[in-house]
């Protein structure tokens, strides 16, 4: 990926103008190696109490049974499920920016992509509470499991879409956490070279041995590659399958076959607005706006924007069969969003989801970093609702009126979602200290074909055309890391 | 031969060495060294390999010995000596009787645990109503005393017995008068009892009163034919019923029974025979059998007697005084065509009013006088002695108790401080009295006022007996020792009037042998096994009409003048509590009501369009302020049917010391009541304020209406004779079902069910029957209004309307009709459907829910993890989850949740823990007692073996279950009817359910 010069026409992904290897390594590291600084207390303070209320709220669960959640005969799932494919949509992000993007040589995934990872790691940690914790007996969840066992001859379902679930998550927590430690690695020994003391030591066992030389690069670039081509498919299969926990149903408003597509665009329109959520966040506060540009940025919006639309698709693609079909039941349904007593949810989820994103078409919403994280947060959100209105609404009046009925969360049920988020915030704060949020080697690849100061020296050089050095220079306004008075003079 | 081989150990035994023959007389060759060990010095000695190893063989050896500790004492004792009729998880059967119904009583290692109509008790042997069924709770109810009262504190009968005694003799010799006060006593030998008290006591007097009043019918028809008898209906024999408020199906006088005669002519059979009766309802308040009705007509509580008056009018041709309606012209119009028509079914029409007042039920004789119902659809002469309550006697003795004149009063199975008649004015009488005893089992809004409470034992530890019917005599006998140190209430006053008998089960089988047996050529011991016998009987004779209604009319038009204005409020008594009989049984407590499906409570139920002229929504608190200035906070229940200008409340709530579970349930509504001409007045008015506060009553249904869905499939008689299967869609014998997979086979039994919605009335009593066999918790009212009742099998009612001769049944259309009178109401039980396609078998992770090769949908409990994705993919949401462990959670104490109570658990049936899926189980627990005694006998299984407990308890045999692989049985048949239809078909769910159209008679009437 070196060794050529990159197209002038190609925006920078890394900005800035002396930097160099060890800058990037300082610069990445900083947040390792320094103390933490007051914005990462708060945010850890407020988190860690997040975390805490999680565990109260779940202990309590425990404790007492699910009735201690708002769930009644009718409404059998309700935030337990919805929080479920919640983090595990956003979770999907992390393995498409590391894996898909990689395999399609998507350089700019290098800056983003290990935050990007943890995050994955840590939704999916989130999404696996509730796979447990929503469970009548917690204390038997092994039972979905299908392993040998002394209880006669007593053996999983395997028609179930639950079980394929618990596959699904499983292995994607593995090979999603397998690929990101092993991206890790030489980063790790990037901190242990540095480190000194009982630090050093900790960081030499967690890289493994790292030794730098030719042959491990070698063989790390083929697991990488190797790990990318596992995790490629997992992109679309985990969401596929949490899908037909509802496809494969008879309620009307899950059992729909366009549910695997769709809900794979909603898990990485989700999941790359979480991205920008946290990133938006942390390039500020750690100050790598040089490695995450508003290049990085535009780019996620304009995933954002291309899956929000198929998503919207989607749809209009439900309301138009649940006309079509001629189902009452499927006609009640859909029409039941926006006139039963959940209007208001349906409202926030076609809003959301749809209008909101579409503000992305332009230029100035798509670099605007106030609005976009303000957007992500709307997606975010939307997509919730998204969730709810298909488990919620959609099960609150099926098919027999006598049964239909409302769901009204307690205090647990808020408690263990708002905790749920406290939990994944503790988990990512942690990590921001104890590993770099940058992948520092991989970026430090694009150091010489794609940063803005190698893009500078060719411009300098002078073997450029004029027309496409003042393209150049034009896309470089919107950066915001990136001193325009600079290239006022070329 | 003799070896000379020799074997030896080692060289010391082969050489024989000196040293060797001393060891060897040792039983260890070396001196073992326990003492080096046991010393102090020993800890410190170097331990050899082999004593290590010995060590560690004691130890293990000693460990594995400490371990075989037997585990924790279980407290269940097995028989040192069996019982001669008990053996262990076999049940043992009881005939006793209770409120009128025959029953057996199922009773297993000692313990009753579920009430069963008595098979062999002929036409009472079908099903009973829901108290019955949840009878056998109150045998375990905490809140009863534990030991007979004094002065408040806890005895021995002995005190008791010398205390009364000397007080009786003190009130007779005062020449006061003593006072026995009950409910109506069927029993005979209860009666010759208190004669022969009487005969001890010559002051003593029997004052009968009932809480709901039959006082005017008794009185009409001695006023009428001198006979002060409450009449047996033959609603079987009335093509043509026309009901005035009431109840008939839901509690009126013999409901359960009325239930069987009505179904008859309205179930498959009668249709197949192409018969089917018509029924007019005219009421105020939706009723049980208002839902049922072909048609109903609301009408005012003000316009009831002008109404009768129209329908007397109509009949006879007269033209009495006051029979218009001027504000309600449908129903006038529907009156007089009904009258022609009674008039043409001469003998076979049946007009029953539900009012108390002597005035109305003479009228109501006079038509069918007219229409030539005696004889026929009424029979005077084998009359009913249910209710022969009076009420003027009881309001004349509480004038007595407050003059002073009574010196003793005894309460039996009566309430009177709670629900007679002006309670309150009955308990500061009640003070004035020196000696007041109770017979209630706890200490009761009366018993709490008394000086003793003889606690009276439940009717399964006593014996007993019932003549409920002229010639009609059953047997109660007790089917488990006394629980607590209770005394029954006969043998305490045989006790106290020195009788020579006194054992009270001796004394009811010389009684039965001096007095009844002879009669009926029966033995004691016959009495025994049957339970119930019939003496012959009497031609029911024609009796005509012949008073003047001179005076009758202008009362009746005068009564009903007098309600019109404010509110007029209708006082009922609904299926559950029976004015608050069973306030403290949380079965009945959580059976919802038949038409509003709400538990726990009552509120004040208005029409919809009444409710919003009055600035009302569902659930606000209004203050309902009575005449007599009694007041209290009731929410609203926006009824559907309800007459405008009309509000309904039900009796039996509010009590006060009726135990853990009945206490502040509810709100009083007896107060309301008054006397007028010597009866009970259940109608009066009221006025209403808002308080500005809600209150959300805890429904099991919160949506009324089934949008036009086709699971329900209705149709009217006409059209059902020209074509069977109109409005089913003919699944019966052509019903196809579609397989994209091979079908399993069901080589021996397919167990299916139909179900005959032309049948069903609705009454509840399925749900009750399915709680005790069960094992179903009671969840409490909080838990209901989260939408948990635990309910395995449900009636769901769903109201549409007629408008234009077209049915409204979406809500949206509903909220915009403006007309809401012509509601018709469809009740649908809703159970299991087990699947043969089931949704709920698919999604299950653990394989919790799987299906058997007999056509049933299991459900493993201890396999069940509770990710509760069956109940949400269950089309028909029948399934049902724990929430939480209602067998051992302490905020569920006051249900089922004690270990006194817990015995009325079925041991048949798992108790399920916290986290657990349950439905219902289409009673494994029977099919498979059924198939074991068929085994034992050697013999195949016969249809009818095997019943289910809701279809049991169905007094309208609407749930017809058995073998679907027989081609004879009950229910092949009954599913091959051209009416039988499958919920949901449509997504191949392939139910094992049929269900049978709704048929309504409306056509032939332009009512």
């Amino acid at each position: 990926m070196s060794g050529h010069n990159e197209s002038i026409l190609r925006e920078p992904l890394i900005t800035g103008h002396d930097i160099t290897y060890a800058k990037i390594t300082n610069d990445i590291l900083s947040p390792v190696e320094n103390k933490p600084n007051k914005a990462w207390w708060i945010g850890f303070i407020v988190s860690a109490l997040g975390a805490t209320l999680w565990l109260f709220a779940v202990s309590y669960t425990f404790w007492n049974g699910i009735g201690s959640w708002g769930l009644n005969k009718t409404v059998g799932w309700a935030w337990d499920i919805t929080g479920f494919v919640w983090w595990v949509g956003i979770g999907h992000a992390g393995t498409l920016i590391s894996a898909v993007l990689l395999l399609f040589r998507q350089n700019w995934r290098n800056s983003i992509n290990r935050s990007a990872e943890a995050m994955t790691i840590f939704a999916v940690i989130c999404a696996a509470t509730y796979v447990v914790s929503h469970m009548g007996r917690p204390w038997l969840a092994y039972w979905v499991l299908p392993l040998p066992n002394q209880f006669g001859s007593l053996w999983v379902n395997f028609n179930s879409p639950l079980v394929w679930d618990m596959f699904a998550i499983s292995t994607y927590f593995s090979v999603s956490l397998l690929f990101w430690y092993t991206g890790l690695l030489p980063d790790m020994a990037s901190i242990r070279d540095r480190a000194t003391g009982f630090r050093r030591r900790i960081y030499s066992v967690l890289s493994f041995g790292w030794t730098g030389n030719v042959k491990t690069w070698q063989r790390f670039e083929a697991v990488s590659l190797i790990l990318a081509g596992i995790a490629t498919p997992l992109v679309l299969s985990v969401h596929t399958i949490v899908s037909m926990d509802f496809a494969t149903s008879v309620i009307p408003g899950w059992h729909t076959t366009i549910f695997p597509p769709y809900f794979v665009a909603g898990a990485i329109f989700s999941g790359f607005a979480m991205v920008q959520t946290l990133l938006l966040v942390t390039r500020k506060v750690l100050g790598l706006e040089n490695y995450i540009t508003m290049f990085h940025i535009e780019s996620m919006n304009k995933i954002i924007l291309v899956t929000g639309s198929i998503v919207g698709v989607a749809y209009l693609t439900e309301f138009f069969i649940a006309f079509y079909s001629g189902s009452e039941y499927e006609q009640y349904t859909f029409l039941n969003r926006f006139i039963g007593p959940y209007w208001w949810a349906g409202c926030m989820m076609y809003g959301c989801n749809i209008l909101m994103t579409q503000l992305m078409w332009f230029k100035k919403v798509r670099t605007n970093i106030p609005l976009s994280w303000i957007l992500s947060i709307i997606v975010n959100i939307g997509m919730w609702f998204e969730r709810f209105v298909i488990i919620v609404v959609s099960l609150h009046r099926d098919y027999l009126p006598s049964s239909w009925a409302m769901f009204y969360p307690t205090w647990v049920d808020v408690s263990v979602f708002v905790g749920s988020i406290g939990v994944f915030f503790t988990l990512f704060l942690l990590f921001l200290r104890v590993m770099p949020s940058i992948a520092i080697a991989e970026v430090k690849l694009l150091l010489k074909t794609s940063s803005e100061q190698a893009k500078l020296s060719q411009i300098k050089t002078g073997h450029v055309e004029v027309a496409y050095v003042s393209e150049y220079v034009d896309s470089l306004e919107k950066f915001d890391s990136v001193k325009q008075e600079e290239y006022a003079k070329i | 031969m003799e070896s000379n081989k020799k074997y030896w150990k080692g060289l010391e035994e082969l050489k024989n060495t000196s040293d060797f023959v001393d060891n060897n007389k040792n039983e260890f060759a070396e001196p073992l060294p326990i003492e080096d060990v046991l010393n102090e010095a020993g800890l410190s000695t170097v331990t050899p390999r082999r004593d290590f190893l010995k060590a560690l063989g004691f130890g293990l050896g000693a460990v594995t010995l400490a371990a075989c500790q037997p585990g924790p004492v279980s407290k269940s004792i097995p028989y040192l000596v069996k019982p001669e009729d008990v053996t262990p998880g076999i049940p043992n059967f009881y005939v006793s009787s209770y409120n009128g119904q025959s029953i057996l009583v199922k009773t297993r290692e000692g313990r009753p645990i579920k009430i069963e109509p008595n098979p062999n008790a002929g036409r009472f042997s079908h099903g009973t109503d829901a108290p019955t069924q949840a009878s056998v709770l109150d045998l375990y109810d905490v809140s009863k005393l534990k030991a007979p009262v004094l002065k408040g504190s806890e005895t021995t009968w002995s005190k008791i017995d010398q205390y009364v005694k000397t007080e009786l003799v003190k009130a007779q010799s005062s020449g006061r008068g003593i006072r026995i006060v009950s409910g109506t006593i069927t029993s005979p030998s209860a009666q010759r009892v208190i004669a022969d008290f009487i005969k001890a006591y010559p002051s003593t007097r029997h004052i009968q009163y009932d809480a709901i009043s039959y006082t005017g019918i008794i009185k009409a028809n001695e006023n009428s034919f001198g006979k002060a008898v409450l009449p047996k209906y033959n609603f079987d024999k009335a093509d043509l019923i026309v009901s005035f408020a009431a109840d008939f199906l839901g509690t009126w006088i013999s409901s359960e029974e009325f239930t069987v005669q009505y179904v008859s002519n309205r179930n498959d059979q009668a249709l197949k025979n192409g018969k089917m009766s018509r029924h007019f309802q005219f009421e105020a308040g939706m009723s049980v059998t208002g839902t049922n009705a072909d048609t109903r007509i609301p009408i005012k509580l003000s316009e009831q007697g002008p109404a009768l008056v129209t329908l007397y009018n109509a009949i006879t041709g007269n033209n009495l005084a006051g029979g218009v309606l001027p504000n309600n012209t449908s129903a006038e119009k529907a009156i007089k065509l009904l009258g022609k028509e009674l008039v043409q079914s001469k003998g076979r029409g049946l007009v029953v009013c539900g009012s108390n007042d002597v005035s109305t039920q003479i009228l109501v004789n006079a038509i069918n006088s007219a229409i030539g119902s005696y004889g026929t659809t009424i029979d005077l002469d084998n009359p009913s002695k249910k209710y022969a309550g009076n009420d003027a006697e009881f309001a004349a003795l509480v004038n007595e108790m407050n003059a002073g004149q009574v010196g003793a009063v005894f309460i039996l199975d009566a309430n009177p401080g709670y629900d007679s008649y002006n309670a309150k004015a009955f308990t500061t009488a009640l003070s004035k009295v020196p000696l007041k005893v109770s017979f209630a089992d706890r200490s009761d809004e009366t018993a709490k006022l008394c000086d003793v409470i003889a606690i009276n034992q439940n009717y399964l530890e006593s014996w007993g007996d019932a003549n409920v019917y002229e010639g009609v005599y059953s047997v109660v006998q007790p089917t488990i020792n006394p629980v607590f140190n209770s005394r029954q209430v006969e043998e305490s006053l045989l006790i106290w009037s020195n009788a020579p008998v006194t054992e009270y089960y001796q004394y009811v089988k010389n009684n039965w042998e001096a007095n009844i047996l002879p009669g009926l050529g029966k033995t004691w011991n016959d009495l025994l096994q049957t339970g119930i016998f019939f003496a012959p009987a009497k031609p029911a004779g024609a009796y005509t009409f012949s008073m003047s209604l001179a005076t009758v009319v202008p009362t009746v038009l005068n009564n009903s003048k007098s309600l019109a204005k404010d509110i007029e409020l209708q006082l009922y008594e609904n299926g559950a509590m029976r004015g608050g009989r069973y306030a403290n049984n949380a079965y009945l407590q959580e059976l919802p009501d038949a038409v509003t499906k709400v538990t726990w409570d009552n509120y004040i139920a208005m029409g919809p369009k009444f409710a919003q002229k009055l600035g009302y929504n569902e659930f606000d608190v209004v203050t309902v302020k009575g005449a007599n200035g009694y007041s209290i906070d009731l929410p609203v229940l926006i009824q559907p049917g309800q007459a405008d200008g009309t509000a309904s409340i039900a009796l039996g709530y509010g009590r006060t010391k009726s135990g853990k579970v009945g206490d502040m349930v509810g709100k009083d509504a007896y107060p309301f009541l008054s006397l007028a001409n010597g009866t009970l007045q259940y109608a009066t008015t009221v006025t209403t304020t808002k308080t500005g506060d809600t209150y959300e009553l805890a429904q099991t249904q919160t949506h009324h209406s089934y949008e036009g869905r086709n699971i329900i499939r209705e149709s009217t008689f006409t059209e059902y004779t020209k074509n069977p299967s109109t409005g089913s869609g003919n699944h019966g014998e052509k019903h196809k079902s579609y397989d994209l997979w091979d079908t399993f086979e069901k080589p021996g039994n397919n167990w299916v069910m139909a179900i005959d919605l032309n049948a069903c009335t609705g009454c509840g009593s399925c749900i009750v029957a399915c709680n005790v066999e069960n094992n179903i918790p009671v969840v409490g009212r909080d838990e209901v209004r989260r939408r948990r009742e635990m309910h395995w099998i449900r009636i769901d009612r769903y109201y549409s309307f007629v408008e234009d001769g077209k049915n409204v049944t979406e809500e949206r259309e509903i909220e915009e009709l403006k007309n809401m009178d012509n509601v018709s109401v469809i009740h649908q039980p809703m159970l299991c459907q087990h699947c043969d396609h089931a949704p709920c078998e698919t999604v299950c992770p653990v394989l919790a829910t799987v299906h058997s090769s007999d056509g049933l949908n299991h459900m493993a409990y201890n396999r069940c993890v509770g990710t509760r994705y069956c109940a949400n993919n269950c089309p028909y949401k029948v399934r049902r989850f724990n929430w939480f462990n209602y067998w051992n959670d302490s905020r569920f104490d006051n249900y089922l949740n004690n270990e006194f109570t817990q015995l009325v658990l079925n041991p048949d049936v798992t108790a399920r823990s916290r986290g657990v899926m349950e439905k219902c189980t289409m009673c494994i627990q029977r099919i498979q007692t059924g198939k074991l005694e068929a085994k034992l006998e050697k013999r195949p299984l016969k249809d009818g073996d095997i019943q289910m407990a809701c279809q049991q308890a169905c007094p309208a045999n609407a749930i017809i279950f058995g073998d679907g692989n027989d081609p004879e049985s009950k229910v092949s048949k009954a599913l091959k009817s051209e009416r039988v239809y499958y919920v949901l078909e449509e997504i191949n769910t392939q139910p094992g359910i049929g269900y049978m159209t709704k048929i309504k008679n409306t056509d032939s009437s332009q009512a």
